[in-house]
């Protein structure tokens, strides 16, 4: 680089600045590459900016001495000699008067400080120069800011590797007070993090700090408790927790704050406000963590004072909390979830066993102090909760602390009782001890057994404790929902407690959640027990197969109305028995595999016996649910499969085509199909292909079946069993299938019953579906017959393509909208668009597959986005309002079944059509059109509150008992009514006020109760419109 | 006073109030169903597993829907009977779901047990203020004639001075919610309050229940206790 270059660098960096500063960047960084590639020299560029240090433009000389500290700044820590070193550091020096630079010369200096050959010498000067020199209180937070970088700077080089043990002695005093000198005063959050920073490295790291802990406390506490609302669009991105934490760890930093810190947080603990209480009970925790037992010895009893007034007054569980089945794990320990009164809770947690580990004699002294206060609360039975929860806390230290709680704690406490509001208590503080426990030896696991609880106090009072809670729980009498329900939650927990109950124990709280489920009405005690028993088979699932889930099993009987017996209970229903086994068997593995395979059996036998339909229906339910229920946590897998196919599917098989209770049953027979579709859908895929050609011997070829010989109804079992097979199988003469099918369907006509038909149709959808190829069912497409049955089985053929996503299935669906005006059939086919997007369970998506069927996930997109502007089109230009009807009738039975997110799109178009829709003669489509309404009410509120004087008057005919309006709509309609006074504004509602309230005074008697008490609650809605709020 | 009957009332837990029972599954079902098996059948599947989005239901369900998209062919083919089929499709229906239900105590019953007491933060029910036997119906079920609902309350104590304000919070709930051939009286039961008559006589007063419903302020209070019903 030439002198020319550097001027006219120079120039361009000082026209940049400010302007565009990465230009100005860019231009400092090509003079500092030719400063380290020695080209020139530093001191050149110095004599360069000679003539604008020198300027008496106040704005030039900053612009000049901003481009050398930035040239600066980019030169390499080791590339500047002592001597330039030495030179700048003076030439900055004497910049330091000029009182219009102090900004450019801080961060010339900050540049330097880092440098290596900045002598310590120089270092002390800078450090007695920001002393003595430097106000902080007169400038602005970004120059504030510099000092404090200056200040990390020196503490990285001097003090973090420390190479000269003489050097830092000389700069460590200094240091020291220049931080305090800084820090005074300090306001600005950025500047104070970096502060707080200083802080906690000098109280770590220095030495001699002891003289300056006094100063260098205030400067932190002084902050405290901190609160800071971040600005819009903080570029630096400090959060009050930010702030918060920085605070609280430098205050925490050094045991010689210790004194200090206690006494004026504790002075803090009487603030009023509970988020500065947090603060302080969060710091003051840390405190008791860091500063350790020795700090605590002199101040426990002014704790324990602070925190028992705290804890006694401010009792946040309540009976509700522990009355609930489904309690929150105790791992979470992150600082910040702490509630007040959890904080102090774990304070006191934190004193013992610092004190403990510290001094066992101060330890004693502690507990003894804290026992001898709270003891008085049992006998008077006052605070008991808190006083419970103070002791257990303090017992969670360690095992010898906790054996000691226990010991003399439970002696207090600890005793049988027939009053039930004493058992009451009782049984709640437990459960403190519980937590505990649990706390400090672990939660059982499967895995647990490898390391053993040591032995503790608490086991020898197991017995006892177990005695009081079976009592409770099955001695008192069934009205006490609380005790009961309180003594199942306290035994869920032992059983979570490592290492403590035995096995016998565990099979004994077995039965007796199960007598007591069985047996017991109570919501709440049916969840707990529930909870229970599903907590126990997280861990021990063979013994809740062997005591609870056989036993239940067995119950079943052979016939409906047959009594069944538990203890002295004798109408227990067949319903509940089978409700408690889905409810408690989800996701077990063998549960869920052993009911099957038992509920099978039993149905074997149930089917046999005549008069059955609705055991088997329920026993059916039951067994297809468990299927449906675990078939997303892959808990029924391939082996299971296999093995219910070996063990269950003969039987099955047996009474589908043999017994009249399944035959003849639609919902039995297609509901077990389903069940038979869940087996064969999870056996292996090696297995499929066998499987097919076995089933379509059984059914079709072979044997004296034959569905498509004549209708015959196992049709269902064989369709389902055929939708679960891999789509890779190959189909056996699938085109002679297909042929015969709709053969068969033209040949019986009438004589076909519905099922049978319905089954047929569905054969075509599975077989157009993945089967046979798109060109062979379009193929057998027969556009000429207008028959009904034909285009019915069309419909059906080309579903199986619209659910694929197929290219032709647009071309198809266009041929049926023209279907639509025929005057003969437009309203049956009408009626059939909504086969077309309507969901078929055996032809659903299940996660993790995509080899049982050909259906594309957004068919339904694709289907609505071909027909919808097509019907919209075709209604507006038709004057025949018949053929008006079937468009719209179209139309909204597609979009019942069709996402409402899928509509919004459209709904600009749609909103008139659905207006028009609530007047069709036909009550589904009513329904359908308010649907839509209801789920684009939220969404599309403009457009609500523009059509308000057409919509109301027509919901106000909707809700009056005619031809058309059947409950679904009136019931909706009276929603809808009631949804409008959130979405629409006020203003707009007021004038409708007067017309629905009259206009529902009809509705007060209608004949159905659901629906007047909807039309109450709409009124209620509109009295209270514009109502000036209470208080 | 020891004949007083509800000074310190056991106060019930919100699922303790008297309910109608066996009709949770019904109302999850709408009605309109083609016949009484699949009503029967959906009311067994409830009781095993009590929601709306089992799948079973759900393709019991779909059974239904697509059994009935198929009306007879025969029918609909000839046009002039088209109007016709539906009509006689409509009457079924009709009839199948206007097995009407009458309005009954616990219907009453439940919409009144939840008014919150205006100085207790629990409902009427929970205080025993009203109870299911202090309710009579007498309604004949003809949309021509007459009926009458009689309501006996219980104050929490003999000079509650509130009972008139409970009243009127009773009255405005069931005034805007029974058809208007309904006549509701409400009375203080007997021995349950030391000013009986005279307040018997004042919630019984058309004119003050109307000048009372004129007053904004005192609307807001009755608002502010029906607030919590259900």
């Amino acid at each position: 680089m030439t002198p020319d270059d550097l001027n006219s660098a120079i120039v361009t960096f000082m026209a940049n600045l400010n302007i565009d500063d990465s230009k100005a960047n860019e231009t400092a960084a090509v003079v500092t590459e030719s400063i380290v590639d020695r080209s020139i020299k530093l001191l050149e560029v110095v004599v360069a900016l000679k003539d604008y240090f020198l300027s008496e433009n106040e704005v030039e000389r900053k612009k000049a001495l901003t481009c050398l500290s930035t040239i600066l700044g980019k030169t390499p820590k080791d590339h500047l000699s002592k001597n330039e070193c030495s030179v700048i550091f003076q030439f900055y020096q004497s910049k330091l008067d000029d009182q219009a630079l102090v900004k450019e010369v801080l961060e010339g200096f900050a540049a330097l400080a880092p440098m290596k050959f900045v002598s310590v010498n120089e270092i002390i000067q800078l450090l007695r120069l920001l002393l003595d020199n430097y106000q902080q209180g007169q400038h602005l937070a970004p120059t504030r800011l510099i000092p404090f970088e200056i200040l990390e700077n020196i503490f990285d080089r001097f003090f973090v590797n420390v190479s000269s043990m003489e050097q830092v002695k000389r700069i460590n005093d200094i240091f020291i007070e220049t931080f305090l000198h800084i820090a005074n005063g300090e306001k600005d959050p950025r500047n104070l993090l970096l502060s707080f920073t200083l802080n906690q490295s000098i109280t770590t790291n220095l030495q001699n700090v002891r003289n300056f802990k006094e100063d260098l406390f205030d400067v932190l506490f002084c902050y405290f408790p901190i609160t800071f609302k971040p600005p819009k669009h903080d570029p630096y991105k400090i959060s009050n927790q930010d702030l918060k934490t920085a605070l609280r760890s430098a205050i925490t930093a050094t045991p010689l704050f210790a004194e200090d810190a206690y006494s004026n947080l504790l002075d803090k603990l009487t603030a009023s406000s509970p988020v500065v209480k947090n603060d302080t009970l969060l710091t003051l925790l840390e405190c008791v963590r860091k500063f350790g037992g020795s700090s605590i010895l002199g101040n426990w009893k002014l704790l324990w004072n602070a925190l028992k007034f705290e804890i006694m007054q401010n009792s946040e569980l309540n009976e509700n909390a522990l009355l609930n089945p489904y309690s929150k794990d105790q791992s979470s320990d992150g600082m910040v979830q702490y509630t007040n009164y959890e904080a102090s809770l774990k304070i006191v947690n934190l004193m013992g066993l610092e004190l403990y580990n510290f001094d066992k004699v101060s330890f004693q002294k502690f507990f003894t102090h804290v026992l001898d206060e709270l003891k008085p609360n049992f006998k008077y039975e006052k605070n008991l909760k808190q006083t419970c929860q103070i002791l257990s806390a303090i017992g969670s230290g360690n095992l010898e602390i906790f054996n000691q709680v226990i010991s003399s704690t439970f002696p207090l406490f600890l005793a049988n009782t027939s009053e039930v509001a004493k058992l009451k208590l009782l049984i709640m503080n437990l459960s403190f001890f519980f937590d505990a426990y649990i706390d400090l030896f672990g939660r059982v696991t499967e895995a647990s057994l490898e390391r053993p609880v040591p032995h503790n106090k608490l086991a020898e009072y197991k017995d006892e404790i177990i005695m009081i809670l079976s009592m409770a729980l099955t001695s008192s009498s069934k009205s006490e929902v609380t005790v009961r329900t309180l003594s199942v939650i306290q035994f869920t927990k032992m059983i979570k407690m490592k290492d403590f109950l035995t096995p016998e124990e565990v099979s004994l709280v077995i039965q007796y959640f199960t007598e007591t489920i069985l047996t017991d009405d109570n919501k709440n005690i049916y969840y707990a027990c529930l909870e229970g028993l599903k907590t126990i088979s997280e861990v021990y699932e063979n013994l809740v197969f062997e005591i609870s889930l056989k036993r239940l099993l067995d119950l079943l009987p052979d016939y409906f109305g047959k009594k069944i017996r538990v203890n002295d209970e004798e109408n227990i229903q067949i319903e509940t028995i089978l409700k408690i086994i889905l409810d408690f068997t989800t996701s077990r593995h063998i549960l869920v595999k052993e009911s099957i395979t038992s509920l099978g059996t039993k149905l074997n036998t149930v089917a046999k016996v005549s008069k059955s339909k609705e055991y088997c229906f329920l026993l059916i339910s039951t067994i297809y649910s468990l299927l449906n229920n675990n078939q997303n946590d892959n808990v029924v897998k391939e082996e299971d499969a296999l093995a219910l196919k070996q063990t269950i599917e003969p039987k099955l098989f047996e009474i589908i085509t043999k017994e009249p209770t399944i035959r003849d049953d639609n919902y039995n027979l297609t509901l077990l199909s389903n069940v038979l579709f869940f087996i064969n859908l999870k056996m292996p895929q090696a297995i499929h292909q066998k499987e097919l050609d076995r089933y379509d011997k059984l059914f079709i070829f072979e044997g004296d079946i034959r569905i498509l010989n004549a209708p015959n109804i196992l049709i269902v079992p064989y369709v389902k069993i055929l939708s679960a097979i891999n789509k890779t199988c190959e189909l056996p003469q699938k085109s002679v299938v297909l042929v015969d099918t709709i053969q068969l369907l033209r040949m019986y006509g009438s004589k076909v019953t519905e099922t049978e038909k319905l089954g047929y149709l569905e054969l075509l959808l599975v077989l157009s579906n993945k089967f046979v190829s798109e060109d062979d069912v379009i193929k057998s497409f027969d556009w000429k017959d207008l028959s009904l049955a034909n285009i019915e089985t069309m419909v059906w053929l080309a579903k199986g393509l619209v659910m694929q996503n197929s290219l032709k299935s647009s071309e198809i669906v266009k041929k049926f909208i023209d279907l639509l005006s025929n005057q003969e059939i437009g309203s049956f086919v009408a009626k059939l668009f909504e086969v077309f997007v309507v969901d078929i369970s055996s032809l659903k998506k299940f996660k993790g597959m995509n080899w049982n069927n050909n259906v594309k996930i957004l068919y339904k997109q694709k289907f609505f986005g071909d027909i919808f502007q097509t019907l919209v089109n075709n209604y507006r230009t038709t004057v025949d309002m018949a053929v008006k009807c079937n468009y719209l009738t179209a139309l909204s039975l597609v979009l019942k079944h069709t996402p409402s997110k899928l509509v919004g799109p459209f709904i600009n178009d749609l909103f008139p059509l659905l207006l028009q829709a609530l007047d069709m003669p036909d009550s589904e489509v009513r329904v359908s059109a308010l649907e839509t309404l209801k789920d684009s009410t939220d969404k599309h509120n403009n457009l609500i509150t523009e059509h308000i004087s057409t919509i109301i008057p027509l919901l106000l005919s909707l809700v009056l008992p005619q031809k058309y309006n059947n409950v679904s709509v009136r019931l909706m309609a009276l929603q809808l009514l009631e949804m409008t006074t959130t979405v629409v504004p006020l203003n707009y509602c007021l004038s409708y006020q007067d017309d629905v309230l009259s206009g529902l005074i009809p509705v007060l008697s209608d004949k159905k109760r659901m629906v007047r008490k909807q039309c109450i609650d709409t009124r209620q809605v509109y009295f209270e419109l514009g109502q000036i709020p209470f208080e | 006073m020891s004949e007083f009957l509800n000074e310190n009332p056991d106060i019930l837990e919100e699922n303790q109030l008297p309910t109608r029972k066996e009709d949770s599954a019904k109302d999850l079902l709408l009605g309109g169903f083609s016949n009484e098996t699949t009503v029967k059948r959906r009311r067994l599947l409830l009781k095993i597993d009590h929601s709306l989005k089992s799948q079973v239901l759900q393709d019991i369900e779909l059974l239904d829907k697509l059994l009935s998209i198929r009306t007879p062919p025969e029918l609909t083919s000839d046009e002039d009977s088209l109007p016709e089929e539906s009509e006689a499709e409509s009457v079924t229906s009709q009839k199948n779901e206007e097995e009407s239900e009458l309005i009954d105590a616990q219907e009453i019953y439940d919409l009144i047990a939840h008014i919150s007491d205006p100085e207790h933060p629990l409902s009427l029910g929970q205080l025993s203020v009203v109870n299911l036997e202090d309710i009579d119906v007498h309604d004949s079920g003809n949309q021509d004639e007459m009926a009458e609902v009689v309501i006996r309350i219980t104050p929490t104590i003999t000079h509650c001075s509130l009972a008139t304000l409970i009243g009127l919070g009773i009255r405005v709930r069931l005034e805007r919610s029974l058809p208007p051939r309904f006549r509701i009286t409400i009375l203080l039961k007997k021995g349950t309050h030391d000013s009986e008559n005279q307040v018997n006589k004042q919630l019984n007063d058309k004119e003050r229940v109307a000048a009372a419903c004129e007053n904004d302020q005192l609307l807001g209070v009755v608002s502010k206790m029906l607030v919590t019903c259900k």
